[in-house]
């Protein structure tokens, strides 16, 4: 786990967070952890309850359990607006007026929060949307709606960025930009809040990792720490697999893979004793190796093969 | 007030000064038209101009006219994560209500100066009445924009609840259906403490129209004023604690 600094260490802690519609429990007992300064990757299949759990952060949903503490203050209706002038947010699709252009957007940013010029430039500047401006939003692609969106976050100059899959819909090389950007503003000191169904769109950029699935928590720590979580099936290189695996499967799941055998869930001591058994009773061994094991396997894993 | 001036620049091709032009121009047009048909006669000069103008636009299409405006103007927060956005900045519910109160407010100003100079364009040239429209018919005039901050408040308010354009306004002809049936029942009091039924005693204002003297008192227009000024605070700060305790979903 991470963040054992206390509640000064980290942007967002939650205990026991919960959100019920109807009788069905969408998010329940969440205690969510996020560090300060962090890219906190906030993975879950869709439906899982990431959006409802990041409007529960930002009080435009009221919790039915639980409570939130943002840069160590209580989240709660009555606290919101003073909190909220720290947060930069972008909830499910990208805000903005169709209408209007992307100038005319960020100027009615700029009145609302009565920011600066300067404020609203690096803002545009940050997400390259300078030389759009004055297009009309209705006639922007879904990535320069989300640069927008991310850019009128920003200009407030937030502690704490939330977005709320800022990725989706967009093409490989959109992805790449705003993973970059996610990058660059963390390295800047922003906490960044980021969720996605898909991992390997936020995996290389977050430094913590949450997993939902069904509302719960299913892990929560850093690339590492998920990794360590599962232990990678060991191959057998044999030039006899059919007649090892109907021996190892005595003792462990086993199944042939090519001119290996697999065996799932062996640590170190198992191995060793498997492959001093195999050696016994007259198998050749050529090799034993530890599976790789991509992170997308343990995500897989985590939220039953629902999250890709 | 940065809510307020956010919310002018959202009416910047809106077609929300479609309805500003068109609506009070269609009862124009209608007043004149009518005064042709029935033989180009206006027996009391300017008076009777405003009367065949304002009377039924008072009773009906203003009314639906402040809630097409409201519906307008909250129409663009139900698309995209617009309301998310709205209420993730530290701007305060209340702000945000006013915002659209005001704009609504200056909407219906300028929904008025186009009847009033519809009026008078028309009184000339159509029909060469001598002078201008005498000056009771412009503090009139500005007595029907106070008196549309309430609808305009209400109106907003359902709005604001309510993704469906057509569903705010059609509460809007029911309201000014009842309002009607209070003035025509002479139920003065109670016709102004509700919103529809308070416009369209603004809009009879000198007209000796129902519950009307015909002639403009203070204590009428003290009563009207009064009154708008009352409902609009009640009903923007009942509507901004429940935008405070809503839920985005």
């Amino acid at each position: 786990m991470v963040g054992h600094g206390g509640p000064v260490a980290e942007m967002i802690t939650t205990h026991d967070l919960g959100k019920t519609y109807g009788g069905r429990a969408v998010v329940e007992g969440l205690d969510l952890r996020v560090p300060k300064g962090c890219v906190y990757g906030f993975l879950g299949p869709n439906g899982s309850g990431k959006s409802t759990t990041m409007k529960m952060l930002l009080s435009l949903v009221r919790p039915t359990t639980g409570e939130i503490r943002i840069m160590g203050r209580p989240m709660r209706r009555s606290t919101r607006r003073e909190l909220l002038g720290h947060i930069g947010s972008l909830i499910e699709s990208p805000p903005a007026y169709g209408h209007l252009t992307g100038r005319e957007n960020m100027r009615l940013v700029q009145r609302l929060l009565e920011l600066n010029d300067d404020q609203v430039v690096r803002a545009v500047h940050t997400v390259r949307l300078h030389d759009h401006l004055d297009k009309r939003v209705r006639d922007y692609s879904l990535g320069m709606k989300q640069r927008l969106g991310i850019a009128m976050a920003l200009a407030r100059e937030p502690r704490l960025l939330i977005l709320d899959e800022p990725t989706n819909g967009l093409d490989p090389a959109g992805i790449d930009e705003i993973r970059r950007l996610l990058k660059q503003l963390a390295d800047g000191g922003i906490t960044v809040m980021v969720s996605s169904h898909l991992l390997d769109e936020i995996d290389r950029t977050a430094t913590v990792l949450g997993i939902l699935g069904n509302g719960r928590m299913l892990f929560q720590g850093t690339r590492d720490q998920l990794l360590a979580r599962s232990t990678p099936d060991v191959l057998i290189d044999t030039p006899e697999p059919q007649r090892a695996a109907a021996l190892t499967a005595q003792w462990h799941p086993t199944r042939v893979d090519g001119e290996a055998v697999r065996l799932s869930g062996l640590d170190h001591k198992g191995t060793a004793g498997v492959v001093s058994r195999l050696v016994r009773d007259g198998i050749d061994i050529y090799g034993v190796r530890r599976d790789a094991q991509s992170l997308e396997d343990v995500f897989m894993d985590l939220t039953g093969g629902r999250g890709l | 007030m940065g809510s307020v001036r956010a919310e002018f620049l959202k009416l910047k091709r809106s077609l929300s000064w479609a309805v500003v032009v068109l609506l009070p121009l269609m009862a124009v047009i209608t007043g004149a038209a009518n005064t042709v048909v029935s033989g180009g006669r206006l027996e009391d000069g300017w008076h009777t101009l405003w009367l065949r103008v304002v009377i039924f636009y008072g009773l009906f299409p203003l009314a639906i006219g402040v809630a097409a405006l409201a519906s307008l103007v909250w129409r663009v927060e139900h698309h995209g994560g617009n309301w998310n956005a709205l209420m993730g900045r530290h701007v305060s519910s209340l702000h945000v209500v006013i915002g659209k109160v005001a704009v609504l407010a200056v909407l219906a100003a300028a929904m008025q100066t186009v009847l009033v100079v519809g009026v008078v364009v028309v009184g000339k040239l159509v029909f060469a009445l001598p002078g201008v429209l005498p000056a009771p018919y412009f503090l009139v005039s500005v007595v029907i924009v106070l008196a549309c901050l309430p609808v305009a408040a209400l109106q907003s308010g359902l709005s604001m609840l309510m993704r469906s354009f057509a569903a705010p306004v059609a509460v809007a002809l029911l309201g000014a259906i009842g309002g009607v049936v209070l003035l025509m029942t002479r139920l003065e009091v109670l016709a102004v403490v509700v919103p529809y039924g308070l416009l369209g005693r603004a809009t009879q204002l000198g007209t000796g129209m129902f519950v009307d003297s015909g002639t403009v008192t203070t204590g009428a227009v003290a009563a009207v004023v009064v009154a708008a000024l009352s409902l609009t605070a009640v009903v923007v700060a009942g509507t901004a604690a429940i935008l405070d305790r809503l839920d985005i979903r």
